[in-house]
Protein backbone atom coordinates (compact mmCIF):
# COMPACT_ATOMS: atom_id res chain seq x y z
CA UNK A 1 0.00 0.00 0.00
CA UNK A 2 2.55 2.26 1.24
CA UNK A 3 4.63 1.34 -2.03
CA UNK A 4 2.33 2.53 -4.54
CA UNK A 5 1.76 6.15 -2.60
CA UNK A 6 4.96 6.35 -2.76
CA UNK A 7 5.67 5.82 -6.65
CA UNK A 8 2.57 7.55 -7.13
CA UNK A 9 3.53 10.98 -5.21
CA UNK A 10 7.15 10.26 -6.81
CA UNK A 11 5.52 10.09 -10.37
CA UNK A 12 3.63 13.72 -9.36
CA UNK A 13 6.54 15.15 -8.39
CA UNK A 14 8.65 13.83 -11.46
CA UNK A 15 10.86 12.39 -9.00
CA UNK A 16 10.61 8.79 -10.13
CA UNK A 17 13.63 6.17 -9.58
CA UNK A 18 14.18 2.87 -11.42
CA UNK A 19 12.40 1.36 -8.19
CA UNK A 20 8.90 2.88 -8.56
CA UNK A 21 8.87 2.93 -12.48
CA UNK A 22 9.35 -1.12 -11.89
CA UNK A 23 6.68 -0.61 -9.28
CA UNK A 24 4.15 1.29 -11.47
CA UNK A 25 4.81 -1.12 -14.70
CA UNK A 26 3.78 -4.21 -12.19
CA UNK A 27 1.60 -2.72 -10.08
CA UNK A 28 -2.31 -3.13 -11.53
CA UNK A 29 -3.52 -0.23 -8.90
CA UNK A 30 -0.77 1.91 -9.90
CA UNK A 31 -1.18 1.35 -13.69
CA UNK A 32 -4.45 1.97 -13.32
CA UNK A 33 -4.32 5.56 -11.69
CA UNK A 34 -1.21 6.91 -13.58
CA UNK A 35 -3.22 8.50 -16.08
CA UNK A 36 -5.30 10.58 -13.43
CA UNK A 37 -1.67 11.26 -11.43
CA UNK A 38 -0.41 12.51 -14.90
CA UNK A 39 -4.10 14.64 -15.39
CA UNK A 40 -3.08 16.16 -11.92
CA UNK A 41 0.85 16.86 -12.91
CA UNK A 42 -0.44 18.96 -16.13
CA UNK A 43 -2.89 20.74 -14.24
CA UNK A 44 -0.66 21.66 -11.39
CA UNK A 45 2.14 22.29 -14.12
CA UNK A 46 -0.29 24.87 -16.12
CA UNK A 47 -0.74 26.97 -13.18
CA UNK A 48 0.81 30.30 -14.15
CA UNK A 49 2.33 31.56 -11.62
CA UNK A 50 1.34 35.46 -10.56
CA UNK A 51 4.38 38.18 -11.84
CA UNK A 52 4.82 40.14 -8.13
CA UNK A 53 4.20 43.99 -9.13
CA UNK A 54 7.35 46.22 -9.73
CA UNK A 55 6.49 48.05 -6.78
CA UNK A 56 6.68 44.99 -4.41
CA UNK A 57 10.19 45.54 -3.24
CA UNK A 58 10.42 49.22 -3.05
CA UNK A 59 7.29 48.86 -0.83
CA UNK A 60 8.87 46.29 1.57
CA UNK A 61 12.36 48.01 1.47
CA UNK A 62 10.73 51.68 2.86
CA UNK A 63 8.28 49.40 5.50
CA UNK A 64 11.66 47.84 6.77
CA UNK A 65 13.31 50.75 7.02
CA UNK A 66 12.80 51.57 10.87
CA UNK A 67 13.31 47.82 11.88
CA UNK A 68 16.82 47.90 9.99
CA UNK A 69 17.32 51.01 11.87
CA UNK A 70 16.51 49.29 15.01
CA UNK A 71 18.66 46.50 13.70
CA UNK A 72 22.00 48.33 13.57
CA UNK A 73 21.54 50.46 16.74
CA UNK A 74 20.93 46.96 18.51
CA UNK A 75 23.89 45.75 17.06
CA UNK A 76 25.87 49.09 17.77
CA UNK A 77 24.75 48.61 21.30
CA UNK A 78 26.00 45.03 21.84
CA UNK A 79 29.33 46.58 20.08
CA UNK A 80 29.49 48.80 22.48
CA UNK A 81 28.86 47.36 25.43
CA UNK A 82 32.36 45.55 26.34
CA UNK A 83 33.77 49.27 25.86
CA UNK A 84 31.29 50.84 28.18
CA UNK A 85 31.87 48.10 30.79
CA UNK A 86 35.28 48.10 30.87
CA UNK A 87 35.35 52.26 31.54
CA UNK A 88 32.94 51.70 34.34
CA UNK A 89 35.13 49.11 35.72
CA UNK A 90 38.28 50.59 35.43
CA UNK A 91 36.45 53.68 36.84
CA UNK A 92 35.65 51.87 40.00
CA UNK A 93 38.61 49.92 40.74
CA UNK A 94 40.53 52.32 42.28
CA UNK A 95 37.19 53.70 44.48
CA UNK A 96 38.09 51.49 47.64
CA UNK A 97 41.97 52.67 47.68
CA UNK A 98 40.64 56.33 47.51
CA UNK A 99 38.41 55.98 50.41
CA UNK A 100 40.99 54.25 53.01
CA UNK A 101 43.18 57.34 51.84
CA UNK A 102 40.36 59.62 52.28
CA UNK A 103 39.41 58.68 55.84
CA UNK A 104 43.37 58.49 56.90
CA UNK A 105 43.80 61.86 55.86
CA UNK A 106 40.83 63.00 57.60
CA UNK A 107 42.06 61.38 60.73
CA UNK A 108 45.72 62.88 60.18
CA UNK A 109 44.37 66.74 59.91
CA UNK A 110 42.03 66.10 62.61
CA UNK A 111 45.02 64.53 65.14
CA UNK A 112 47.26 67.31 63.93
CA UNK A 113 44.72 70.29 64.46
CA UNK A 114 43.63 68.65 67.78
CA UNK A 115 47.37 69.23 69.17
CA UNK A 116 47.70 72.85 67.83
CA UNK A 117 43.89 74.22 68.28
CA UNK A 118 40.59 74.12 70.46
CA UNK A 119 38.65 70.85 70.25
CA UNK A 120 35.93 72.53 68.63
CA UNK A 121 37.83 74.90 66.01
CA UNK A 122 39.76 71.62 64.89
CA UNK A 123 36.43 69.76 64.42
CA UNK A 124 34.56 72.13 62.61
CA UNK A 125 37.84 72.74 60.27
CA UNK A 126 37.90 68.36 59.89
CA UNK A 127 34.58 68.03 59.30
CA UNK A 128 34.32 71.28 56.44
CA UNK A 129 37.42 68.89 54.88
CA UNK A 130 35.97 65.77 54.91
CA UNK A 131 32.37 67.48 53.29
CA UNK A 132 35.00 68.74 50.68
CA UNK A 133 36.44 65.70 50.02
CA UNK A 134 32.71 63.74 49.71
CA UNK A 135 31.38 66.34 47.46
CA UNK A 136 34.32 65.81 44.83
CA UNK A 137 34.24 62.53 45.10
CA UNK A 138 30.41 62.28 44.65
CA UNK A 139 30.91 64.69 41.35
CA UNK A 140 33.83 62.72 40.13
CA UNK A 141 31.65 59.10 40.31
CA UNK A 142 28.31 60.78 39.90
CA UNK A 143 29.81 61.69 36.12
CA UNK A 144 31.01 58.14 35.34
CA UNK A 145 27.91 57.01 33.73
CA UNK A 146 27.26 60.24 31.86
CA UNK A 147 30.79 59.76 30.34
CA UNK A 148 30.36 56.30 29.87
CA UNK A 149 26.67 56.58 28.28
CA UNK A 150 28.68 59.31 25.91
CA UNK A 151 31.29 56.42 24.93
CA UNK A 152 28.52 54.70 24.10
CA UNK A 153 26.76 57.28 22.02
CA UNK A 154 30.50 58.12 20.05
CA UNK A 155 30.67 53.96 19.56
CA UNK A 156 27.46 53.79 18.03
CA UNK A 157 28.15 56.97 15.47
CA UNK A 158 31.52 55.38 14.95
CA UNK A 159 29.22 52.21 14.01
CA UNK A 160 27.06 54.32 11.33
CA UNK A 161 29.68 55.91 9.84
CA UNK A 162 31.39 52.50 9.17
CA UNK A 163 28.40 50.28 9.29
CA UNK B 1 26.94 39.44 -2.43
CA UNK B 2 27.83 36.23 0.16
CA UNK B 3 25.22 33.30 1.11
CA UNK B 4 21.67 33.64 2.31
CA UNK B 5 22.66 33.11 5.75
CA UNK B 6 25.66 35.94 5.20
CA UNK B 7 22.75 38.48 3.76
CA UNK B 8 20.33 37.73 6.52
CA UNK B 9 23.13 38.16 9.44
CA UNK B 10 23.97 41.54 7.63
CA UNK B 11 20.30 42.90 8.01
CA UNK B 12 20.09 41.49 11.47
CA UNK B 13 22.97 44.83 12.11
CA UNK B 14 20.81 47.03 9.90
CA UNK B 15 22.38 46.60 6.43
CA UNK B 16 19.16 47.47 3.74
CA UNK B 17 21.63 46.47 0.49
CA UNK B 18 21.33 42.83 2.00
CA UNK B 19 17.65 43.10 2.51
CA UNK B 20 17.62 44.05 -1.15
CA UNK B 21 19.75 41.64 -2.67
CA UNK B 22 17.73 38.88 -0.26
CA UNK B 23 13.98 40.46 -1.80
CA UNK B 24 15.42 40.46 -5.31
CA UNK B 25 16.66 36.55 -4.42
CA UNK B 26 13.62 35.14 -2.89
CA UNK B 27 10.87 37.44 -4.20
CA UNK B 28 9.22 35.15 -7.20
CA UNK B 29 9.32 31.73 -4.88
CA UNK B 30 7.28 33.62 -1.84
CA UNK B 31 5.16 35.38 -3.85
CA UNK B 32 4.17 32.42 -6.16
CA UNK B 33 4.12 30.04 -2.90
CA UNK B 34 1.90 33.22 -0.76
CA UNK B 35 -0.11 33.47 -4.14
CA UNK B 36 -1.22 29.88 -4.42
CA UNK B 37 -1.56 28.69 -0.88
CA UNK B 38 -4.30 31.94 -0.39
CA UNK B 39 -5.35 31.84 -3.47
CA UNK B 40 -4.21 35.07 -4.36
CA UNK B 41 -6.04 37.00 -1.97
CA UNK B 42 -3.94 39.61 0.23
CA UNK B 43 -0.91 38.37 -1.31
CA UNK B 44 1.18 41.78 -1.21
CA UNK B 45 0.47 42.45 2.54
CA UNK B 46 1.76 39.06 3.53
CA UNK B 47 4.27 39.13 1.35
CA UNK B 48 5.19 42.54 3.02
CA UNK B 49 4.27 40.51 6.33
CA UNK B 50 7.40 37.59 5.63
CA UNK B 51 9.95 40.11 5.31
CA UNK B 52 9.47 42.50 8.24
CA UNK B 53 8.70 39.35 10.49
CA UNK B 54 11.81 38.36 8.87
CA UNK B 55 13.66 41.39 9.57
CA UNK B 56 12.82 41.82 12.91
CA UNK B 57 14.19 38.22 13.72
CA UNK B 58 17.16 38.33 11.56
CA UNK B 59 19.20 39.82 14.62
CA UNK B 60 18.52 35.73 16.44
CA UNK B 61 19.10 33.76 13.07
CA UNK B 62 20.77 30.69 13.99
CA UNK B 63 23.62 30.64 10.86
CA UNK B 64 23.61 26.94 11.37
CA UNK B 65 20.10 26.91 9.86
CA UNK B 66 19.14 27.62 6.04
CA UNK B 67 17.70 30.70 5.03
CA UNK B 68 15.55 29.34 2.27
CA UNK B 69 13.56 26.67 5.28
CA UNK B 70 13.54 29.71 7.72
CA UNK B 71 11.96 32.55 5.48
CA UNK B 72 9.67 29.62 4.39
CA UNK B 73 8.66 28.70 7.85
CA UNK B 74 7.72 32.69 8.34
CA UNK B 75 5.58 33.05 5.17
CA UNK B 76 4.09 29.60 5.92
CA UNK B 77 2.96 30.78 9.44
CA UNK B 78 1.83 33.57 8.00
CA UNK B 79 -0.48 32.34 5.33
CA UNK B 80 -1.22 30.01 8.77
CA UNK B 81 -2.78 32.47 10.67
CA UNK B 82 -4.21 33.72 7.77
CA UNK B 83 -6.31 31.06 7.10
CA UNK B 84 -7.59 31.09 10.59
CA UNK B 85 -8.79 34.66 10.08
CA UNK B 86 -12.86 34.79 8.95
CA UNK B 87 -13.75 34.58 5.90
CA UNK B 88 -12.48 31.21 6.21
CA UNK B 89 -10.98 28.59 3.64
CA UNK B 90 -12.57 28.47 -0.36
CA UNK B 91 -15.01 27.26 -1.70
CA UNK B 92 -14.60 23.55 -1.98
CA UNK B 93 -14.84 22.39 -5.51
CA UNK B 94 -17.79 20.86 -6.20
CA UNK B 95 -19.46 18.78 -8.73
CA UNK B 96 -20.72 22.12 -10.51
CA UNK B 97 -16.85 22.26 -11.59
CA UNK B 98 -16.91 19.89 -14.40
CA UNK B 99 -20.13 21.35 -16.02
CA UNK B 100 -18.31 24.82 -17.48
CA UNK B 101 -16.47 23.29 -20.29
CA UNK B 102 -15.84 20.07 -21.81
CA UNK B 103 -11.98 19.90 -22.13
CA UNK B 104 -11.05 17.99 -18.85
CA UNK B 105 -8.27 20.64 -18.70
CA UNK B 106 -10.31 23.46 -18.48
CA UNK B 107 -12.32 22.02 -15.75
CA UNK B 108 -10.51 22.14 -12.67
CA UNK B 109 -7.25 24.65 -12.81
CA UNK B 110 -4.52 24.84 -10.29
CA UNK B 111 -6.06 27.18 -8.60
CA UNK B 112 -9.45 25.25 -7.93
CA UNK B 113 -7.23 22.29 -6.86
CA UNK B 114 -5.07 23.65 -4.82
CA UNK B 115 -8.56 25.28 -3.09
CA UNK B 116 -10.00 22.16 -2.12
CA UNK B 117 -6.79 21.13 -0.29
CA UNK B 118 -6.99 21.41 3.36
CA UNK B 119 -4.40 24.00 4.81
CA UNK B 120 -1.69 21.55 5.45
CA UNK B 121 -2.29 19.34 2.80
CA UNK B 122 -1.94 22.29 0.32
CA UNK B 123 1.27 23.69 2.18
CA UNK B 124 2.95 20.36 1.91
CA UNK B 125 2.05 20.18 -1.83
CA UNK B 126 3.32 23.45 -2.72
CA UNK B 127 6.81 23.16 -1.04
CA UNK B 128 7.03 20.08 -2.84
CA UNK B 129 5.83 20.47 -5.84
CA UNK B 130 6.41 23.66 -7.12
CA UNK B 131 9.45 24.97 -4.97
CA UNK B 132 10.78 22.13 -5.12
CA UNK B 133 11.60 21.47 -1.46
CA UNK B 134 13.17 18.10 -0.94
CA UNK B 135 10.99 15.94 2.23
CA UNK B 136 13.29 16.53 4.86
CA UNK B 137 13.21 20.27 3.94
CA UNK B 138 9.24 20.35 4.04
CA UNK B 139 9.75 18.77 7.48
CA UNK B 140 12.21 21.58 8.73
CA UNK B 141 10.11 24.18 7.06
CA UNK B 142 7.04 23.09 8.94
CA UNK B 143 8.23 21.75 11.95
CA UNK B 144 7.13 18.43 11.93
CA UNK B 145 8.43 14.78 11.34
CA UNK B 146 9.25 13.51 7.71
CA UNK B 147 6.39 11.24 7.98
CA UNK B 148 3.46 13.35 8.16
CA UNK B 149 4.92 15.56 5.47
CA UNK B 150 4.79 11.93 3.70
CA UNK B 151 1.42 11.23 4.55
CA UNK B 152 -0.02 14.78 4.23
CA UNK B 153 1.32 14.33 0.41
CA UNK B 154 -0.49 11.12 0.38
CA UNK B 155 -3.59 12.28 0.77
CA UNK B 156 -3.10 15.50 -1.10
CA UNK B 157 -2.21 13.23 -4.09
CA UNK B 158 -5.33 10.86 -3.44
CA UNK B 159 -7.57 13.52 -3.05
CA UNK B 160 -6.59 15.88 -6.01
CA UNK B 161 -6.59 12.40 -8.22
CA UNK B 162 -10.10 12.01 -7.06
CA UNK B 163 -11.18 15.29 -8.47
CA UNK B 164 -9.41 14.90 -11.59
CA UNK B 165 -10.96 11.87 -12.12
CA UNK B 166 -14.35 12.65 -11.34
CA UNK B 167 -14.00 16.21 -13.62
ZN1 LIG C 1 1.17 0.17 -6.68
Amino acid sequence: MTGCEDALVAFLLDQVDAAAVDHIRTCPRCRAEQPVVRALAVRLAADPAPTPPPTLAPRVLTAAGPLLARNAQGAAWRAAWPAVARALAAALIPLPAILVFDVALVRAIYSLLGAVLPHGLSLYLVVNHAALLALLLTLTYGAVPFLAARQARLLLQDGYRHG
Amino acid sequence: MGTDEELIGRVGVGDQDALAELCRRYERPLYHFIARHTGGRDVEDLYQETWLRAVRAAPRFDPSRRFSTWVFQIAVNLCRDWHRRPPPEPVEPDDNLASTSDAPEARIDARRLLAALPEAQRTVLLLRYYHGLSEEEAAEVLGCPRGTVKSRLHAARERLGRFVESA
